[in-house]
This record gives C-alpha cells, sequence and structure tokens, in this order.
C-alpha cells in the first residue's frame, strides 16, 4: 500500500527572477514498511524534498499523495491538522521542548491529538520503554545525551501514530554509538511494527541500513536502488 | 498542558521574568499609593471645608444671595433651631448673623466678614474652639470679647486681649462702630476662614447694630453622616419656606476638586498602565523571538495557530496574575504601615497645602473595590499586551521557523 505518491514534483525558488529549481520533476512512491534513504551531496534538494512530503513546503509543480489524500490545494490549517495526525518528525536538532521532560515531550503531540489521559499515559510508558529510555522519563532535554534526546524526539513523532516518520538527518549531531542505537531502535520498529521511515541522510551508518536508497543530484533523482 | 507548557516558559528566562513582574507589581504599587495620596489630600480638603467652614447645609432667605446682608434674614428662626431635635440626621447646628465690616488696630485696618454666633453652637458645628493657638473661646474676656484667625492677628499686629474697633453698617446703612477685645486666635483649617472672618457672639454684634436676639441670616446644619445629605435637606425644605441649600450647591468647587481627583487618578493609572503595556510587549516579543525555532517545531508536529496565540496569552496573563497580587498586597501594607504609624508627614510642605485646606499629614485613604479593579485592569493591560507578541507567534512560518538558528 503507497502511502506517499509524488507525481512529477518541482520546486522552483525565485520563479519571477532567477529561477532555481530545487527539485525537478521528481515522481517516485513510498509503500508502508519501506526503510527509505534519500541521499545525495549537500545542496542536491533531499530537505526540500522532505519538507514537500511533510507539507511544510508548498511544490511549484506536481502533486504530494499521502495515502491517497492530495495535501496540494490544503489550507494552512488542514495541512497543520494533517500533519498533526498522519506525519511524524525527527529533526536534526532534535527540537525539543526544552522545559519539559522527556515523557511530557513524548505526551505533548498526544494533547494536540486530544487523547484521552489513560492513552497516554500507556502510550508514553510504551515508547519510553522501547526506546530504552524509562529512567530518563522526568529529565529535561538538558539532562539527556544527544542520543538520548534523539529517541524522546523518535518517540514524540511515534506517538502520534503517524502513517510515515520523516527523519532529515537525524544522526547529524550523534556520535556512533548513539547513531547504533538509534539505528537499531528504528529498524527494529520498522521490522516488527511496519513503520515506514523516510530519512535525508548524509551518513553512510543510516545508508547502510535503508532497504531502499533514493539518490538525488540537482534535484533530480538519478538511482533508485533497493540493496 | 498547554497551560503547564506556558507556566513553566515563564520561568525560561528567570532575570526577564523577574524584571517584567517587578514592573507590574512596581507599577501597581505606586498606582495604589497615589490613588491612596490622592483620595486622603481630596478627602482632607473636602472634609475641612466641609466640617469647619460650610457645614453640610445651610440655610437661608430666599433673597440673601443675590444682596448678602442684613437685609433678607432667615424666616421663623426658632423653627430653624428645632431642627436637630426633629430630624435625626442632624448632629447640630449653628445659627449665624453675617455682615461685612472693617476691622482696625492701632496699626491697620482690613475688610473682613463678622460672623455672629453663639460660641457653644459654633463650637458644635465647626469644632471652631479646637482650633485655638492663643487665648480662649470667648471665656477671657467678659465684654465684647473677638476671635480671629492667626493670619488677621499678624497682618493686625494685634494678640491676645489688644483692642480691635469692628465697623459695620445696620439696617438702614448707618455705620455702627464698636470696640471688642481679642479674646482668642486660632488656626482654621479652611483658608477662607483663616484669610477673611471674625468670631464675635451673636449678641454682641446685635446690640451694636440693633437688632434682636433673633436676627439671623443663616443657619448651619452639620450632619451624622454624608450619607443622608440629600434626604435631610428635603426634610428640610419640606419644614420651612427658606432656602435650603447643600454643601455641594453653596460650594460647586466641591465636585470640580472631585472630578479633578478622579481625572487625575484615571491619568496617572493610564500612564502607568502603558509603560507596563510596553514593558509587557517587550518581554513577550523578546520571549516569542527567542523561541523562534521552537515555535515553528511546535507548528510543524501540528499544533495549531489558536493553540500558540493562546500560549502566548496565557504566559503573559499569568506573568500579571502572581505580580500583580504582590502589588496590591505591598500598596496594602504600605498603607496600613503609614495608617498605624501617624501617617505620612508632609509638615515640610504645610504651607502651601494650608493654602488648599489640606492636611499636613496624609492617611492613605483608598476603598476595597480599587483593589479589585486595578486587578482587572491589569489582566486587561496583560492580555492587550499579550496580542502583538502572540500575532508575531502564530505568523511564524514553521520551516522558515525551524531554519533558525
Amino acid at each position: 500500500m503507497k502511502v506517499i505518491e509524488l507525481k512529477n514534483l518541482s520546486k522552483i525558488y525565485n520563479p519571477e527572477t532567477i529561477p532555481v529549481r530545487a527539485i525537478n520533476d521528481v515522481t517516485l512512491s513510498v509503500k508502508e514498511g519501506e526503510f527509505t534513504a534519500i541521499v545525495g551531496p549537500s545542496g542536491c534538494g533531499k530537505t526540500t524534498l522532505l519538507n514537500m512530503i511533510g507539507g511544510l513546503d508548498i511544490s511549484s509543480e506536481g502533486s504530494v499523495d499521502i495515502g491517497g489524500v492530495s495535501i496540494n490545494e490544503m489550507s494552512e490549517s488542514e495541512l497543520t491538522a494533517f500533519r498533526l495526525q498522519h506525519i511524524g518528525f525527527v529533526f536534526q536538532a532534535y527540537n525539543l521542548i526544552p522545559v519539559l521532560t522527556a515523557k511530557e515531550n513524548i505526551e505533548f503531540i498526544m494533547v494536540l491529538q486530544n487523547i484521552d489521559a489513560k492513552t497516554m499515559q500507556e502510550r508514553s510508558d510504551d515508547l519510553l520503554d522501547r526506546m530504552g529510555i524509562r529512567n530518563q522519563r522526568d529529565r529535561r532535554p538538558s539532562e539527556l545525551s544527544g542520543g538520548q534526546q534523539q529517541r524522546v524526539a523518535v518517540a514524540r513523532a511515534l506517538a502520534a501514530r503517524p502513517k510515515f516518520v520523516l527523519a532529515d538527518e537525524p544522526t547529524a549531531n550523534l556520535d556512533s554509538g548513539s547513531t547504533e542505537a538509534l539505528l537499531d531502535i528504528m529498524a527494529k520498529l520498522n521490522k516488527e511494527e511496519k513503520i515506514t521511515f523516510i530519512f535525508s541522510t548524509h551518513d553512510q551508518r543510516v545508508i547502510d541500513r535503508a532497504k531502499r536508497i533514493i539518490k538525488l543530484v540537482d534535484g533530480e533523482i538519478v538511482s533508485d536502488e533497493q540493496p | 498542558m498547554i497551560l503547564s507548557l506556558a507556566w513553566k516558559n515563564i520561568w525560561r528566562s528567570k532575570r526577564r521574568s523577574f524584571v517584567v513582574m517587578s514592573a507590574v507589581a512596581i507599577g501597581v504599587w505606586s498606582i495604589i499609593f497615589m490613588v491612596s495620596f490622592y483620595n486622603s489630600m481630596i478627602g482632607a480638603i473636602s472634609r475641612n471645608s466641609l466640617q469647619h467652614d460650610y457645614s453640610h447645609i445651610q440655610i437661608h432667605h430666599e433673597g440673601y444671595l443675590s444682596e448678602p446682608g442684613l437685609g433678607f434674614q432667615v424666616k421663623k428662626p426658632s423653627r430653624l433651631l428645632e431642627f436637630p431635635s426633629q430630624i435625626s440626621d442632624i448632629q447640630a447646628v449653628s445659627a449665624r448673623l453675617i455682615v461685612n465690616g472693617m476691622v482696625a488696630s492701632p496699626k491697620t485696618n482690613l475688610g473682613i466678614q463678622v460672623y455672629a454666633i453663639d460660641p457653644a453652637d459654633e463650637r458644635a458645628v465647626t469644632a471652631l474652639s479646637g482650633f485655638l493657638t492663643a487665648g480662649d473661646y470667648f471665656t477671657n474676656i467678659k465684654r465684647n470679647p473677638i476671635l480671629l484667625s492667626q493670619k488677621l492677628a499678624e497682618k493686625l499686629k494685634v494678640k491676645v486681649r489688644s483692642k480691635v474697633v469692628i465697623t459695620v453698617q445696620d439696617l438702614e446703612a448707618n455705620i455702627r462702630a464698636g470696640a471688642f477685645r481679642v479674646s482668642g486666635i486660632f488656626h482654621s483649617k479652611s483658608p477662607r476662614i483663616n484669610n477673611g472672618v471674625i468670631y464675635v457672639r451673636h449678641q454682641d454684634l446685635s446690640k451694636l447694630i440693633n437688632l434682636p436676639d433673633t436676627a439671623f441670616n443663616e443657619f448651619a446644619y452639620l450632619l451624622k453622616d454624608n450619607e443622608s445629605l440629600i434626604e435631610t435637606k428635603q426634610m428640610m425644605e419640606a419644614k420651612t419656606n427658606n432656602l435650603v441649600r447643600t454643601y455641594r450647591e453653596i460650594a460647586p468647587e466641591f465636585d470640580m476638586i472631585e472630578e479633578g481627583s478622579a481625572i487625575s487618578k484615571q491619568v496617572i493609572t493610564v500612564i502607568v498602565m502603558l509603560a507596563l503595556l510596553f514593558g509587557i510587549i517587550n518581554t513577550m516579543l523578546m520571549a516569542v523571538l527567542e523561541r523562534t525555532k521552537e515555535i515553528g517545531m511546535l507548528r510543524a508536529i501540528g499544533m495549531f495557530k489558536r493553540k500558540i496565540f493562546l500560549m502566548i496569552v496565557l504566559e503573559t496573563f499569568m506573568i500579571s496574575l502572581v505580580s500583580a497580587p504582590v502589588g496590591l498586597m505591598t500598596g496594602f501594607l504600605t498603607n496600613v504601615y503609614f495608617e498605624k504609624n501617624g501617617g505620612l508627614d508632609l509638615s515640610q510642605y504645610a504651607g502651601a497645602l494650608e493654602q488648599y485646606g489640606g492636611d499636613a499629614i496624609f492617611y492613605p485613604e483608598i476603598a476595597q473595590s480599587t483593589y479589585l479593579l486595578l486587578m482587572l485592569v491589569v489582566m486587561m493591560t496583560a492580555l492587550i499586551g499579550a496580542i502583538y507578541p502572540a500575532i508575531k507567534a502564530v505568523n511564524l512560518k514553521p520551516l522558515e521557523a525551524i531554519r533558525k538558528l
């Protein structure tokens, strides 16, 4: 089942003056349960592509369908609601709320979804266990290592029960040990629970674990392999 | 959790929050202090004029206003003297015969108003005997005693037991002069009285100008409290065909002073609130700009604009909710301190204050409702101050905000 379908997607910056095609006529689809890495040199359009899939950026041409729903014509408010319900985000810089504890950070997105307290509690406890950070549940981000913070960020993304998780350079700020631990968790979630992950990355360790590697150069897909 | 998040956000920058909270608390305290100070000053001026000069209600002949003097004496004065026994809200009455005249000492002479009174009745209405700075209250001089103010005594260069001559016109416009001796020198809280009123016994003046003991042109009534003013006036009007007027009708400056005071208090409150408003806007704007990336992330993961708006408004509201009561409490305690420790002593400005009929010592006066009103005003100011930063926050584009360093 396709969770993402991009058709002839383009992103053109400065269309009126000096047009720059950050993404050029990209067509691809991602099925449920894929563990996909979008790779390529800096400035090739990886993050732009991810942002358009996540509804954070608007395409200049083409269409983005998520779970069979086109997000191109959605209003800002509809996109916000769509992101909340269907897309999980993991950012390079973790972007946790510094004044909330690890558990509260995970629960926050469920509060936004108006999930009842009992379910929220069960789900956050479960995620803390699966991420191996139960003992850090009451710590604030500043009291956690980078790897632990990124695990909280992954847990937060999963807490919303999204159709897929978009991870923009999730290991860029992590050391080797933390990277391996994080990848182990995400690979396990992908394998056991069929959670779809799409990464943009430079990190060879992530690329090595990916089941599908899409290579972008100058905004175009130059290869799409399943090693 | 948004409430909890808003609360926690306040304490991210403790110093900044403390500064804005202190500003709100100091602003609230200063308003309470200023309002209490104003109320005390205006209250003293009004009270002094009321109690030591005009009294609550006065009765004159209808023609007296157009031609003050002996020509228009009150009708049926004996009935007016009975009012205190007939109307329970009246505390005391003083019947007066007032004429314009001259007072002369060996050194100089001055134009004055002669108040011919019954000393006991006048004492009950204006507490005149309490203001004596020298001499006695009509008791030390047997024949033609007179009371005059310290100011007039200085101008006339007279002291207790000095002789002065009072010259007035009788009913037929004949000049009548009589020798009087200074019995006492007073210092009233009414500038008008200090500047030009002398007191003699009614019997002495009526003899000088050949009028009967029942000739009066003013009746001054002191009420037990101000609340029954209009009701008492109406009752008196029903019992006499003389002109009955309250102190507010006699001296419209009462209303002017009170209105002026109300406007001043409002202006001060508005100025302080404006200062607080800009302080709050500045602080919250900084808080929003510092959290641009985080707000972008919140928007990205699906937090609606209205919830971002609510969060910023709640933060501002909580800042005021914490600091305004501190200001109210310190204002209250400041007032209690001055009440229990002899008031705020501004004796060094006594001269200037007395010119306006005020007291040199201020006892803070503030209505309980002012505290509540001020709390509401601060809350409103905070909410208004939150709007611009909150709009800034909701207008952040998630993608651009996340990219900010």
